[in-house]
């Protein structure tokens, strides 16, 4: 079983502070592997340990991005790719590289992503691959069965559980309730950095046939939050009392 | 052309006001685009397309791609607006393959600017919101809450045959799991809860809650996700339903980004929770500090007299 994982090294939403003007700060050093690929890393190592094979983890950005792929390889993943790109990439220019790419690493089973990325969570990426492959996809899987030449899963919509399956190669995104990630070992992460990272560049790839990265970021401003914040403290008989009392005030009446 | 389409029922004429706005702005014709019949409850001012197949066309966000690509290629769509949900998101983006098309995803406030189609979004957890744009034609999904409900009724129907591939997955089986009576993104007042409960039967003491204040129960995502205690479809937050209630009361919720993303265009927030560091003090209104096993039955009991009692003068 030949899987690819694609990780984004995205920015920490958590330690993400605006300027005076509301922008925010982005520091470059401030990234980690996005949030919800850990769980598509996770499902990848626990499939490959039960069926063999190998993991290529993939990943799409500026240099830094190979610290997120040696942490995916810490993880459990047997090999890196780079594709090296220093401009901001839609998600149809993301996802058409990414295809490519893959493509060029050969003839995975299993292509596995999560179902967005934790900072800007546009959440096109996977179907998009899978469009671009000419490959089954399933999405929001929060539990994936493979036999031989089939993969069977749970899709997690918002009323309801489907069971889909597919033949295989697939592309699948993940929930982050498929799994609990792995924490990484000093042992396992020094033993990463002696697994091999291909660069690649987009020029090395075929060039698209529809026009570049054609969607703006036009501006990027802080949410303001303007809240009150009164806090109420002591007896619940007291607090609660309190706390009608200041929604009547609101003219919220229940 | 600008066509509209969403699977859910009740997002419907949310989407077709937002591509109504556009229309009247681009001086062209705006369509709601149904997949196999028109939904009982459907109830917009304009133009319906419905698109049949020989197969049901909902029952795969695959076979919807294939559809609405055929209709938007013939009708020479300029936007093409889906709903924001997880079948909504695999259709804008397969379709924005096909049709190599830019593609905006979870956008509000959608407007024409300089040409092209530009629509704020939220970004690093709900701390930020960019201002996005694509050149026409392109795609969007539109975040719910953003626009008020279409409802009118419409001034013609179309029934468009199309032709579809065989789909490449098959669905086996569908379990419904939603426990949610109405639709969370219009409600007025929710009560939700987090991981501040300790069983599954504690909720109930919510439920109490919001049934006397006429509201609506939603949770984060752990109880929906994680232990299943409630359905995906009350999940609020990042990665599942955005609110905009006059109300929003935060029960044992500490207020990760995860799901403070989801209510940040609450009119008021109330915070219950024994935590005085819980993050989710920090966007609230009001928070009271405390047990919530205490504090809930305790509004539960005052609003319960409070009522009678207005009752009582009446």
């Amino acid at each position: 079983m030949n899987i690819v994982v694609c990780v984004k090294h995205a920015t920490d939403e958590n330690e993400l502070q605006s300027d005076e003007s509301g922008k925010p700060r982005l520091n470059p050093d401030a990234r980690k592997m996005s949030t919800f690929d850990r769980n598509a890393v996770e499902a990848a190592v626990r499939i490959r340990d039960s069926k063999g094979g190998s993991i290529t983890v993939v990943s799409l950005g500026d240099v830094d991005c190979k610290k997120t792929v040696k942490e995916a390889l810490a993880m459990g993943g047997d090999r890196g790719v780079v594709i090296l790109s220093n401009s901001h990439l839609d998600a149809l220019m993301t996802s058409y590289y990414l295809a490519n790419a893959i493509q060029k690493i050969g003839n995975p089973d299993l292509i596995l992503c999560s179902e967005g990325a934790s900072d800007t969570y546009v959440g096109f990426l996977g179907p998009m691959l899978a469009e671009w492959l000419n490959l089954p996809f399933i999405g929001y899987a929060r539990d994936i069965e493979i036999t031989e030449h089939t993969v069977k899963c749970e899709e997690q919509l918002e009323d309801r559980i489907e069971t889909v399956t597919a033949n295989l190669p697939a592309v699948i995104s993940v929930v982050s309730e498929i799994n609990e990630p792995r924490y990484t070992t000093l042992l396992q992460i020094i033993q990463a950095s002696k697994k091999p990272i291909e660069e690649i560049t987009l020029e090395s790839l075929k060039a698209p046939d529809f026009p570049y990265s054609q969607v703006e970021v036009v501006d990027v401003r802080a949410e303001t939050v303007n809240r009150k914040r009164i806090i109420f403290e002591g007896s619940p008989e007291v607090t609660a009392k309190k706390l009608i009392a200041a929604l009547e005030n609101e003219g919220i009446t229940t | 052309m600008i066509l509209a389409c969403s699977e859910k029922e009740n997002l419907v004429g949310e989407i077709f006001s937002a591509a109504r706005d556009l229309a009247t702005q681009l001086g062209c014709e705006a369509a709601l685009v149904e997949l196999d019949d028109v939904k009982p409850s459907i109830k917009v001012n304009g133009k319906i397309i419905i698109l049949k197949a020989n197969t049901r066309l909902s029952s795969n966000p695959e076979l919807a791609t294939a559809a609405i690509t055929e209709l938007a290629k013939k009708s020479g769509a300029q936007i093409i607006l889906f709903g924001t949900t997880r079948f909504g998101r695999q259709v804008a983006a397969q379709t924005a393959v096909r049709m190599r098309l830019p593609a905006l995803s979870d956008t509000r406030d959608l407007k024409i600017e300089q040409g092209k189609l530009t629509g704020t979004r939220m970004v690093y957890g709900g701390k930020f919101a960019a201002r996005i744009s694509a050149p026409l034609p392109c795609i969007a999904t539109v975040q719910s809450g953003s626009y008020q409900n279409d409802t009118d009724t419409s001034s013609s129907v179309e029934t468009i045959a199309v032709n579809v591939p065989t789909a490449r997955t098959t669905h086996l089986e569908t379990e419904h799991t939603s426990k949610a009576s109405a639709n969370l993104s219009s409600a007025q007042i929710i009560v939700s809860v987090g991981r501040g409960f300790k069983t599954k039967e504690d909720l109930a003491m919510a439920e109490e809650l919001a049934k006397i204040m006429e509201g609506m129960v939603g949770c984060s995502r752990p109880l929906a996700s994680d232990l299943g205690w409630l359905s995906e479809d009350q999940h609020i937050g990042l990665t599942g339903i955005h609110v905009h209630p006059n109300l929003y009361v935060a029960v044992g919720i500490s207020g990760q980004l995860q799901h403070t993303a989801g209510i940040r265009n609450s009119k008021i927030i109330v915070a219950i929770n024994n935590d005085k560091q819980a993050p989710i003090f920090q966007i609230a209104d009001y928070g009271i500090i405390g047990d919530l096993y205490q504090v809930i039955p305790e509004l539960t009991k005052l609003l319960t007299s409070n009522n009678q009692s207005s009752a009582g003068k009446q």
